[in-house]
C-alpha cells in the first residue's frame, strides 16, 4: 500500500479544509479570529440550534416518505412476482411415506396373503427378472411400418381419388419394425403401445416419472432440496428394498437420481450430454448388456436398466429426417432381435421411449410429437393377452388406446412383486394383467383395485399434509365409494361383465384422480403470468422514470408520489374487490392484486402528468449513462440465450472490466493532476482486484469442461482445503489495513472508527478466520479427542463475530459523532500579535467516512457466513467498493447512473465468487450452521441470506457512499440524489427481474427451463426483494442516521 | 504501469484539451493508393491464414506476425507523415491542416523507414505487454494458453499502436491525449479504436453453445481486431475524420 496522499488531494485534508471553514464554521487561518465575542457567538448558535431543529424535523418526514416511497415500489415487485410465480412455479408437496410389501392399502383380494415378497407383495407376481430398456427419444412412429399407419380404407380412397396425400415414408419410418412385428405375430409374448410422457419431456423428468409414477413440478418441495436425488418412494427404491440386485447401463442421469442403486462392478454410465457423439453410449450399453444375459451370469442380477442415447443425439444433431437416424434405429432394431434371441424365459424385457422428438429432432415441450413415445413388452412365458381381437394389431397412431408413461409403476411393481409406490398416480396396463385369452376380468379388476386403493391412501395423505379442500376431491371420492360398492357386489363366481365393470369403476376413480393432480401440478397459469409482468413492466417504467427523468430534488416531489400511489392502490383494492364479489373463489385474489397494483401505479404515475416541467427524458445524455445502460440491457438480453446464462460470471467480468478501463480513460481526462492520477491508479486497481477475484469460481454442470472449479478442496467437495483456511487469517489482517488507508486519506480515520475499524473489525475477522480454523479442525477430526468442545467453541467463537457485528458494531454506528477533530494552531500573525487557526481534521469526507462504517459492519457478518475462499472474495469486494468511491469522486460521478448500476454487476459478480451459481443446488444451506446447532427461526433463514446474497447486499448497502463519498458537509439536497441513487440500483435489479421473468415464461416449453432459465428467473426474482429490503431497511436507514449526525456539527446546509 | 510514469513526468504543464488536427496521409499518389489497398492486403492475408489459425492458433499467428509487421511498417512509411520526438519533424502541431507534406522520397530512409522500425520495436516491446495484461484482465486464461494470450496481443499492437506511434511519436502529454480518447478520429485514431472495440465485440461469441472449431481462443479476438482495424480506419479516414469523442 501506498502511503495516504494517493488516495486523497493532500490539498483537500489541510490547505483546503481551512479555506472552506470560512463557509461554515467562524474561525479559519486566513482570517483568523480572536475568540473574544463570545456573546455574539453564543446568540447567533441559539439560532442555528432552532434551524437545525427545523431542518431535523424536515429531514425526517421527507426521508420517512422516501422510505414509504420505496417501500411501496417493494410492494409492487412483491405483488408482481407473487403473480407471476404462482402462475409459473407450481409447486407439488413431495411425502415422504413409503409403501410397505407387508401393508397393502386395502385388504387383500381372494384371501391373497400379502406381505411375502417371495411369492409378490400385494399381489402374485409374474417375473423374478427383468430387463428394462429406455430408447432415449424413442417416438411411436418410429416403431410402426409406414403403411400400417394409415388406414386401409384410407389407402383405398387415396388410390382412387387424384388428390393423393404426398407423403412418402421418410428416414425414420420402417427402420426399426421388430417390436411391431413380435407384438402382431406373437400377441402372448409381446405388445406394443404408445406411451404418452407427461410435460416437461426432458429425460430427468421423465425419469422420475418412469419410477415414481407421479408428474413432476418445477419444485418437488421435500426435505431434500439440494441434490436431485428422488427422495419420494420409487420403483427403484423399492427393489433395493427388497434387496434385488440392480445394474445400470447407460445414460448417467440414473446415477444422480438413484445414487449407490446399482451394482458398482457391473454398472456403466456414460456421460447424457455429449450430443454429438451418437455411438459411444449406445455401443457401450450394448457391449456390458449382452454378456450378463448369458446364463452363468444371470444370477448376478435381478433388474437391469439400459439406457439408450444414440436415437436422441442423432435427433438433436441431425433431426429425425436424416440416415443417421435410419442407421441408428436400424442398429437398435438389430440389438433388440438378438436380445429376444438371447432372453431366457423368465425374465420380462420392457423397451421404451421417455419421450418423443419434434420434427427438429428437439423436445422438452409438449407437443404431440414429443410425448408421444413407444412402449414395448415381451416374454417369453406368454402371458400377455388383448381383451379384443381387434387389439391384436398394435395401434396405427399414438392417438388409438395410448396408456400413460406413469401407468409403467404400477405394471412392473405388480409384475414383479413389489408394492407400488406411495406417490404412483398411474393404472396397471390391461395387456399385461387380462391374461393369454384376454378374459382374465377378475385379475384386471384385482390389480385395478390395488392401484387405485394406493392412490386414495396417498391422497387422503396429500390432502392431510398440504389442507386441501375436501369440495376438490369430492367427484373423485364419489367415484371411490361407487367401485368399491361395486366391488363388494361381487359373487365368488361373477360375470366376466359385473368384474369389468368393477375394473372400469376403479379405472374411472384413477383416471378423475390424475385429472385433478395435473390441474393442480401441471399446468402454467398464463393469465396470472402475464398480470405478473405487467405489475412488473409497469413498476420498471415508473421506477425508471423516478430515477432517471426528474429534474431537481427527488425529496420534495416524493410526498406527491407517495400520496397518490397509496390513494390508487386504495381505489384500486375498492374496485377489485368489488369486481371480485360475483367471480370464483379461485380468480378473487389474482382480480384483486393486479387491480390494486395497477391502479396504485396509474396513482404514481399522474404526478408525472402534473409534473410536465419538471420531467425529463430517461435516456441517458452521457458516456456513462449510455455504458450503464448498455451493460443492464445487454445482460437482460444475453439471458434469453442459455449459453450467455450458464457463463453470467465470466460476462459480468467482461462487463466490469470494460467499466475499469473506461474509468482508467476518463481518468486520464481529467485536468486536475491529482485527480488524474488518483482516478488511474483506483481504476486500475479496481480492474486488477476483479481479475483476482474471479480465482474463485464454482463451475456449474453446464460449464464443464471448459472451467475448474476452485471453491473447494476438490470438485466433488464441499470442504475447503486447509491452504485455504489462510485467506481469512488474511483478509483479517490486510482488508482493516487497506480501508483505513481510505480513511486516513482525508484525516477521517478518527474517534470511532479507530474504535470499529481498528479493533472491532479486525478482532472479529480474527475470530471468524479462528472459526473455520476449528471448524476443519472439527471436520477433519484432527483432534478426536477434542471434537466436543471444537464443535462447541467454534459455534460460540461465530456468534461472538456475530454479536460484534451486528449488536456491537450497529451500536457503534448508531451513537458515532462525525469522523472530525479540530486542532488549534497557535500562531502569530506578521504583527507579531497572536493568533488561533482552527483545521477541522477528517473535513473533506464527513459524510462518506460516517456512512461507510455501516458497510463495514455488514461485511464483517457477511464474511464469516462465506466459506474461506468467499471470505477473500467479499474481502475483495469490500476493497473494490471504496476503489469505486474514489473512482466516483474523482470523476464526479456522483449522480451518474454508472456508480449504482456498477455496484449492480458488482454484486452479482461477487455472487458467483462466493461460490454460488444461478442453480438450486448452489445454495450454500450448511452456512446455517455455522452460529447454531440446529434450525432456529428466524436466524437460520436470514444467515442462509446473507450468506446466499452477501455480496449483492454489501453493494446495496454501498449505494449511499456513491452519493456521499467526499461530498461537502452542507451540500443540499443529498436526500433527493440519495433517492436517485437508490432508485437507480433498484432498476438494475428489476430489469434483470424482469428480463429474466419473461424469458422463463416465453421459453417455458424450452428444453433448458429447468435446468437453466428457470432457476435464473429465481435469482433474478429473490435478488431483487432482498435488494430492495436492504436498500430501505439498511442503505436508506443508515444513511439518515449518518446525515443526522453530521448535522449535528453542520446544519442541513443553508 | 511505465505509461503512467512519463505522463506524471510530462504533464508539467496544465493539460488543455488536444487541439490537434487529424492526421492527414501523405499527398503523393502512392499514399492515396496504397493507404486503401493495404487493409485490404491485411485482412486477406488473415482470411487467407484463418482455417490454419482456427486449426492450430500458436504458430499460424506466428506465421503472419512478421508479414503483418512488414505490411504496418511499409504503410505508415508509405502513407503516413512521421513524427519524432524532434519537434523539427514533427507535421501535425497546431491546426495547419492543409500543409503539404513531404513525399516518401524527400524524407528519405531517415525520414520514414527509421521511424516506422522505431514504431515496431515500441510497439512490440511496450504495447504487447500492456496489451496482453489487459487481455488477462478480460479474462484471458492465466494458467494456460500463455502463448496464444501474447501472440494476440501482439497481433493487436502491431494493428493499433505501431502507426499511432509513427505518427505521433512518445511525447508524454500526447499519449495522455491519445488514451484519454481526447484525439480528433482520423483513420489511424479510428484503426486504433476500431481494432479495441473489434477484439471487445470479439468475445462475445464464445460462449456460445454452437460447438464451432473457431469459437476457441483466441480465433473470434485476433478476428474481432482485423475487422475492427479495417473498418475503423475507413471509418477513421471518412465519415468520422475530424470528430471528437465526448464523455459527457
Amino acid at each position: 500500500m501506498e502511503k495516504g496522499e494517493v488516495f486523497t488531494p493532500m490539498s483537500d485534508i489541510t490547505a483546503t479544509a481551512p479555506k472552506k471553514e470560512v463557509q461554515g464554521a467562524p474561525a479559519s487561518a486566513p482570517a483568523a479570529k480572536k475568540m473574544a465575542s463570545v456573546a455574539a457567538a453564543a446568540a447567533a448558535a441559539a439560532d442555528q440550534d432552532k434551524a437545525k431543529k427545523g431542518g431535523q424535523v424536515h429531514f425526517k418526514a421527507s426521508h420517512g416518505l422516501v422510505v414509504a416511497f420505496f417501500t411501496f415500489i417493494l410492494i409492487l415487485h412483491a405483488a408482481g412476482v407473487y403473480l407471476f410465480t404462482s402462475g409459473f412455479l407450481l409447486t407439488r408437496l413431495v411425502l415422504d411415506d413409503k409403501s410397505e410389501c407387508a401393508v397393502p392399502p386395502i385388504d387383500a383380494a381372494r384371501a391373497y396373503v400379502s406381505g411375502d415378497a417371495a411369492r409378490g407383495c400385494w399381489h402374485p407376481k409374474t417375473f423374478d427378472k427383468a430387463i428394462v430398456i429406455i430408447v432415449d427419444a424413442l417416438r411411436y412412429d418410429f416403431t410402426i411400418p409406414f403403411d400400417a399407419q394409415f388406414e386401409p380404407t384410407d389407402l383405398a380412397a387415396a388410390a382412387s381419388a387424384p388428390r393423393t396425400p404426398p407423403v412418402a415414408p421418410r428416414h425414420y419410418h420402417n427402420a426399426f419394425p421388430v417390436l411391431y412385428e413380435t407384438a402382431q405375430k406373437q400377441p402372448n409374448n409381446a405388445f406394443l403401445l404408445p406411451f404418452i410422457a407427461d410435460p416437461p419431456t426432458t429425460t430427468l423428468q421423465r425419469l422420475k416419472g418412469l419410477t415414481t409414477g407421479t408428474l413432476p413440478t418445477f419444485i418437488d418441495a421435500g426435505s431434500n432440496f439440494a441434490g436431485t436425488a428422488i427422495d419420494e418412494d420409487n420403483l427403484v427404491a423399492q427393489l433395493k428394498n427388497a434387496s434385488k440386485k440392480m445394474v445400470h447401463l447407460g445414460d448417467d442421469t440414473w446415477h444422480a437420481l438413484f445414487p449407490g442403486s446399482f451394482e458398482p462392478n457391473l454398472t456403466h454410465a456414460y456421460d447424457s450430454f455429449n450430443v454429438w457423439d451418437l455411438h459411444t453410449v449406445d455401443n457401450g450399453v450394448t457391449e456390458h448388456l449382452f454378456p450378463l444375459l448369458k446364463a452363468e451370469n444371470t444370477s448376478k442380477w435381478d433388474v437391469i436398466f439400459g439406457h439408450y442415447l444414440g436415437v436422441d443425439h442423432a435427433g438433436h444433431r441431425y433431426g429425425p429426417d436424416h440416415p443417421a437416424m435410419t442407421a441408428k434405429l436400424n442398429q437398435m432394431d438389430h440389438v433388440f432381435r438378438r436380445m429376444i434371441k438371447e432372453l431366457d424365459n423368465d425374465t420380462l424385457l420392457v423397451v421404451m421411449g421417455d419421450h418423443g422428438m419434434d420434427t427438429k429432432g428437439d423436445h422438452g415441450g409438449e407437443s404431440e410429437d414429443e410425448i408421444e413415445a413407444a412402449l414395448w413388452m415381451y416374454s417369453k412365458k406368454g402371458i400377455f393377452g388383448r381383451s379384443s381381437l381387434a387389439y391384436t394389431t398394435p395401434p396405427r397412431n399414438a392417438k388409438i388406446r395410448p396408456v400413460s408413461q406413469i401407468d409403467l409403476v404400477p405394471t412392473l411393481s405388480l409384475l414383479l412383486g413389489m408394492p407400488i409406490p406411495f406417490n404412483n398416480l398411474g393404472k396397471p396396463i390391461e395387456e399385461a394383467f387380462v391374461g393369454k385369452k384376454g378374459t382374465d376380468f377378475e385379475n384386471l379388476a384385482t390389480v385395478n383395485r390395488l392401484a387405485a386403493a394406493q392412490i386414495h391412501r396417498y391422497q387422503n395423505e396429500y390432502a392431510k399434509a398440504r389442507g386441501l379442500d375436501e369440495s376438490t376431491r369430492a367427484t373423485s371420492l364419489a367415484l371411490w365409494s361407487a367401485a368399491n360398492s361395486a366391488w363388494n357386489t361381487l359373487g365368488r363366481r361373477s360375470s366376466n361383465e359385473q368384474l369389468n365393470n368393477v375394473y372400469q369403476a376403479f379405472g374411472a376413480y384413477q383416471r378423475d384422480t390424475l385429472s385433478i393432480c395435473r390441474a393442480l401440478w401441471a399446468r402454467f397459469d398464463v393469465p396470472r403470468m402475464l398480470s405478473g409482468v405487467v405489475i412488473l413492466v409497469s413498476t420498471l417504467i415508473v421506477l425508471a422514470m423516478y430515477a432517471r427523468g426528474i429534474q431537481g430534488d427527488r425529496s420534495e416531489l416524493t410526498p406527491v408520489f407517495v400520496t397518490r400511489g397509496v390513494i390508487g392502490a386504495a381505489a384500486g383494492a375498492l374496485v377489485g374487490f368489488g369486481a371480485t364479489l360475483p367471480l370464483p373463489a379461485t380468480f378473487k385474489e389474482h382480480v384483486l392484486i393486479l387491480s390494486t397494483a395497477m391502479s396504485g401505479i396509474v396513482g404514481v404515475a399522474s404526478t408525472f402528468v402534473s409534473l410536465r416541467d419538471r420531467v425529463l427524458s430517461p435516456f441517458p445524455v452521457s458516456i456513462w449513462g449510455w455504458t450503464s445502460v448498455f451493460f443492464t440491457l445487454a445482460l437482460s438480453v444475453g439471458f434469453a440465450a442459455n449459453s450467455f446464462t450458464i457463463w453470467e460470471d465470466e460476462i459480468l467480468l467482461h462487463f466490469l472490466t470494460t467499466f475499469g478501463v473506461i474509468a482508467v480513460i476518463s481518468s486520464f481526462r481529467q485536468r486536475d493532476k491529482t485527480d488524474r492520477t488518483l482516478g488511474i491508479y483506483h481504476s486500475i486497481l479496481f480492474t486488477v482486484l476483479l481479475r483476482v477475484a474471479s480465482f474463485s469460481r464454482l463451475c456449474r454442470e453446464e460449464q464443464m469442461p471448459y472451467c475448474t472449479s476452485t471453491y473447494y478442496a476438490s470438485t466433488s467437495s464441499t470442504t475447503s482445503a486447509p491452504w485455504q483456511l489462510v485467506i481469512p487469517a488474511a483478509t483479517a489482517l490486510l482488508v482493516p489495513t487497506f480501508i483505513i488507508g481510505y480513511f486516513e486519506g482525508t484525516k477521517s480515520y478518527q474517534n470511532t472508527a479507530k474504535l470499529w475499524l481498528g479493533l472491532g473489525l479486525r478482532f472479529g475477522l480474527m475470530l471468524a478466520a479462528a472459526y473455520w480454523a476449528l471448524d476443519a479442525a472439527d471436520d477433519g477430526e484432527w483432534y478426536p479427542e477434542w471434537s466436543n468442545v471444537i464443535s462447541i467453541t467454534k459455534r460460540l467463537v461465530a456468534q461472538i463475530v456475530l454479536f460484534i457485528s451486528l449488536a456491537f458494531g450497529y451500536s457503534i454506528y448508531n451513537w458515532s459523532k462525525p469522523l472530525l477533530s479540530v486542532i488549534m494552531n497557535e500562531s502569530s500573525d506578521a504583527a507579531g500579535a497572536p493568533k488561533e487557526a482552527i483545521t477541522v481534521l477528517g473535513y473533506a469526507n464527513v459524510h462518506g467516512s460516517r456512512y461507510t462504517l455501516l458497510i463495514t459492519i455488514w461485511y464483517l457478518a457477511i464474511s464469516l457466513l462465506q466459506k474461506p475462499m468467499g471470505a477473500g472474495a467479499i474481502g475483495i469486494l469490500v476493497w473494490q467498493l471504496f476503489s469505486l468511491f474514489e473512482i466516483i469522486d474523482t470523476n464526479r460521478l456522483h449522480t451518474s447512473s454508472i456508480g449504482p448500476v456498477v455496484l449492480g454487476l458488482l454484486g452479482s459478480f461477487h455472487y458467483f465468487k462466493t461460490g454460488h451459481q444461478a442453480v438450486l443446488s448452489s445454495i450454500q444451506w450448511d452456512s446455517a450452521f455455522i452460529p447454531l446447532i440446529k434450525i432456529r427461526y428466524p436466524w437460520t433463514p436470514i444467515f442462509v441470506v446473507l450468506n446466499h446474497f452477501g455480496a449483492q447486499i454489501l453493494c446495496a448497502v454501498a449505494v449511499p457512499a456513491l452519493v456521499l463519498w467526499k461530498v461537502k458537509p452542507q451540500q443540499k439536497g443529498l436526500l433527493g440524489v440519495l433517492a436517485k441513487a437508490i432508485a437507480t440500483h433498484m432498476l438494475f435489479y428489476a430489469t434483470i427481474n424482469l428480463a429474466t421473468t419473461m424469458w422463463a415464461g416465453h421459453l417455458r416449453r424450452h428444453l433448458m427451463l429447468y435446468r437453466i432459465f428457470s432457476p435464473r428467473f429465481m435469482l433474478g426474482a429473490t435478488s431483487l426483494l432482498v435488494v430492495d429490503l436492504v436498500l430501505i431497511f439498511i442503505s436508506l436507514w443508515g444513511a439518515r442516521m449518518s446525515i443526522l449526525s453530521v448535522a449535528e456539527v453542520f446544519g442541513f446546509g443553508g | 504501469m511505465a505509461s503512467k510514469v512519463t505522463i506524471d513526468a510530462s504533464a508539467t504543464s496544465k493539460p488543455k484539451p488536444s487541439t490537434a488536427a487529424p492526421i492527414e496521409p501523405l499527398k503523393n499518389d502512392a499514399a492515396r493508393l496504397y493507404t486503401h489497398i493495404h487493409p485490404v492486403i491485411v485482412l486477406s492475408m488473415y482470411a487467407y491464414k484463418f482455417n490454419a489459425i482456427v486449426a492450430d492458433p500458436v504458430p499460424a499467428l506466428l506465421a503472419i506476425l512478421a508479414p503483418l509487421a512488414v505490411l504496418q511498417v511499409a504503410y505508415v512509411a508509405v502513407c503516413l507523415p512521421p513524427t519524432g520526438e524532434t519537434p523539427k519533424v514533427r507535421k501535425i502541431k497546431p491546426g495547419e491542416k492543409k500543409r503539404n507534406a513531404p513525399g516518401v522520397l524527400e524524407s528519405g530512409v531517415n525520414g520514414t523507414i527509421v521511424p516506422a522500425f522505431l514504431s515496431l520495436l515500441l510497439a512490440a516491446l511496450a504495447a504487447t505487454p500492456l496489451l496482453t495484461a489487459t487481455l488477462v484482465l478480460f479474462g484471458a486464461p492465466v494458467t494456460t494458453h500463455h502463448l496464444h494470450t501474447l501472440l494476440s496481443g501482439a497481433h493487436i499492437a502491431l494493428l493499433s499502436t505501431l502507426p499511432l506511434v509513427y505518427v505521433h511519436g512518445v511525447r508524454g502529454e500526447t499519449w495522455r491525449q491519445i488514451v484519454a480518447l481526447l484525439m480528433p478520429i482520423d483513420e489511424v485514431y479510428g484503426g486504433m479504436i476500431g481494432t479495441m472495440l473489434g477484439a471487445w465485440l470479439g468475445a462475445v461469441p464464445i460462449p456460445l453453445d454452437w460447438d464451432r472449431e473457431w469459437q476457441k481462443w483466441p480465433v473470434t479476438i485476433v478476428t474481432g481486431a482485423y475487422i475492427g482495424y479495417a473498418v475503423g480506419k475507413l471509418l477513421g479516414g471518412t465519415l468520422l475524420k475530424g470528430k471528437k469523442i465526448m464523455f459527457a
